[in-house]
């Protein structure tokens, strides 16, 4: 899949650039509104990342006009305003979903992955764990024909981490996909343990739960 | 109690001991005047005996006799002249009784010695003092009349003027105490008045509420900017370590990169709490969602469960199906709740128990009390527990001490009354008030 980054922050830019090569991603660059014009109507791409706060133009003017070149690319709007309206605007503008700053890769992966998924049309998405089956789109966990009684915060963080799996993930990553970042402390951590402890005592009950892993100091892993 | 009125009643008592001394001194001081004016009569009396003496001889009076005694028909003045060969009295002025015809009257007397052809003479001339303090209590109950109309016009006067002058300082008070509401974004007309010290006053106060207001603006300018500022480079460093997370098999990478990313985390949440106080302070939150709060708070409560089966903490919530909140904003009455709600966890005991409440408080704002068992703050701290990044000796070591702020601030938005009660070591009680017109019944 093609993806454009446009992005006036290049440190940035190039940490995306960098996580989205490894995530199977073909990239491009661009820093202002004019160098992303040329490219949208130079090539096609399946994804536009697009930062609201370039130098040379408004991002929602740059979204507009980018929807007329490239009408069939997934719009993901990043912005560090973080003001309600942008986001409601960017929607309205018919972007596909939106990030503040400071967002993290993974959660960008995510919509990503769940933009794909939607527009893919697929009836369910489907992701093996062991001898598990998460059904994304009805939000449950299967043993065989079992459903598994996960609480939504538990299959939150369960799904998160089987689409980012065979990766470390920090207790932090994960607290702030399940809550956001707005809390008082790291208090969340402790929660990520609890919630994790929990799905391994709900889960084991059932079968095999050895590629949830638990790495010291730093945090979880699915390994598959 | 008001200027206008302590200048009224100051007025009007002056005004009343005045008067009530005048009259009460009055009688005395027509006493003297009238003694020292029939003093002066008795002198002209004698003088014209003298003359009458001078031009006519004493037979004018005598006629022939040792004596002469003469007395107005109501024996109010008396004159006598008699020969007197030994000194019975000196020359005087004085009060003295004297028997005439049967009446003893009191008389202001003046008694003179005088040699004529070589006898001695003895003159003696007297007006009745009746006649004197007849006069007294008329006066008076003359003198207290006029003296109040007097008083009556003077207070009207005094008070109308005192009320006029002081008109610019109660709109003053009004427009620039009283109505403003802080952050002061409405235009301050200064009040027209002739009085120049009233103008300073109010030039002054609206010269400091223009700084304060300007102050406060760049304060919340630059929270809101630094933490924008922040955005960025945070979130190049998150997605560089990130990056390094995903290229590494490394453990003891894996290990610092993370804690690297817990302490990123902290610093992002600091900012994003910043950020959202500031843009309540901005009032960049629309109060327009409708809200059940019992549902609400159950929610809540689910989401938490799992922490509070980790530390045995019950809990029990009342809170009637049918209260709706109304003009507030969702996510944010969420934000309040749920940083209380998570406190009342974090800072209970193991087996403790949290009980949360609703109830209409005697000033008809709708309560909610979430009571908790936990390890409370020290009666010193209580005052400052809602103050930015302020840490009490029983906080976390991880808290940024920004909770509670957000809590204030989301509160003071809505207008919502939040108190606080705690003993140490039993537990702390926060209460949430919500004003009668936010609350209704389904």
């Amino acid at each position: 899949m093609r993806a454009l980054i446009v992005e006036d922050e290049r440190g940035m830019a190039l940490e995306m650039e960098d996580f989205l090569n490894k995530s199977g991603y073909s990239c491009e660059l661009a820093f202002t509104a004019k160098q992303a014009r040329i490219m949208m109507e130079d090539s096609t791409f399946d994804f536009i990342l697009l930062d609201l706060g370039l130098p040379d133009k408004d991002g929602l003017a740059v979204l507009e006009e980018a929807k007329l070149n490239c009408p069939e690319a997934s719009y993901i709007i990043i912005t560090a305003r973080g003001k309600v309206e942008d986001r409601i605007n960017g929607l309205n503008l018919g972007a596909d979903d939106y990030l503040s700053k400071p967002f993290s890769l993974l959660e960008l992966q995510s919509r990503m992955q769940a933009i794909t998924r939607r527009k893919s049309g697929l009836k369910e998405s489907r992701i093996e764990l062991g001898d598990f089956t998460l059904l994304l789109n009805q939000r449950t966990a299967k043993w065989g024909e079992q459903e598994i009684d996960l609480s939504r915060k538990e299959f939150d963080l369960l799904s998160y981490m089987a689409l980012h799996k065979n990766r470390p993930l920090t207790r932090f990553q994960l607290s702030e996909h399940i809550w956001g970042n707005l809390s008082d402390d790291d208090y969340d951590s402790n929660f990520i343990d609890v919630h994790i402890k929990n799905i391994r005592k709900k889960m084991s009950s059932y079968g095999e739960t050895e590629w949830l892993q638990t790495i010291r100091g730093v945090g979880y892993k699915i390994k598959l | 109690m008001k200027l206008i009125t302590k200048l009224t009643l100051f007025t009007t008592i002056s005004k009343a001991v005045i008067v009530l001394l005048f009259v009460w001194l009055l009688p005395s001081m027509v006493e003297g005047v009238a003694s020292d004016y029939t003093n002066y009569l008795l002198k002209q009396q004698e003088k014209k005996v003298f003359v009458t003496i001078q031009e006519n001889g004493i037979d004018y009076y005598l006629e022939g006799d040792s004596s002469y005694g003469s007395y107005t028909m109501l024996k109010e003045e008396y004159i006598s002249l008699e020969q007197n060969n030994h000194l019975t009295m000196p020359d005087t002025l004085l009060t003295s009784k004297r028997m005439i015809e049967g009446d003893t009257l009191t008389y202001r007397l003046l008694v003179r010695n005088f040699e004529y052809d070589g006898k001695s003479y003895i003159l003696e001339i007297g007006k009745a003092l009746a006649s004197i303090n007849q006069y007294d209590k008329p006066l008076q109950r003359i003198a207290l009349s006029v003296l109040l109309i007097l008083v009556l016009l003077t207070l009207i006067t005094d008070l109308g003027f005192t009320h006029v002058v002081l008109r610019p300082l109660k709109r003053i008070i009004r427009s620039k105490l009283y109505s403003p509401k802080f952050p002061y974004n409405e235009k301050l007309e200064p009040v027209a008045t002739s009085t120049s010290d009233f103008s300073y006053l109010d030039e002054a106060l609206i010269n400091l509420m223009h700084r304060i207001t300007a102050d406060f603006e760049r304060e919340r300018a630059f929270t809101s900017n630094a933490s924008h500022e922040l955005m960025t480079p945070m979130g190049i460093l998150q997605n560089k370590m990130e990056n390094i997370m995903l290229s590494t098999e490394d453990r003891d990478v894996l290990e610092k990169v993370s804690v690297m990313m817990k302490t990123l985390g902290r610093l992002k949440k600091i900012v994003n709490s910043l950020l959202l106080i500031s843009r309540i302070e901005n009032n960049q939150y629309a109060r327009q969602d409708t809200i059940a709060l019992a549902p609400m708070i159950s929610e809540m409560m689910k989401e938490l469960e799992p922490l509070m089966e980790e530390k045995g903490i019950r809990y029990t919530t009342y809170i009637p199906n049918d209260i709706i909140v109304k003009s507030a904003s969702k996510d944010l009455l969420f934000q309040l709740l749920y940083n209380l709600l998570t406190n009342a966890i974090r800072y209970n005991r193991t087996g403790g128990s949290i009980e949360i409440s609703g109830n209409y408080s005697p000033e008809e704002k709708y309560v909610i009390i979430i009571r908790d068992t936990g390890i409370g703050i020290e009666a010193g701290e209580l005052p400052y527990i809602f103050d930015r990044f302020k840490k009490t000796s029983s906080s976390c070591s991880s808290s940024n001490g920004l909770g509670l702020s957000i809590v204030k601030s989301i509160a003071d938005f809505h207008g919502i009354e939040i108190k606080v009660s705690s003993v140490r070591h039993h537990g702390s009680s926060f209460f949430v008030g919500f004003p009668q017109m936010m609350v209704n019944l389904q």
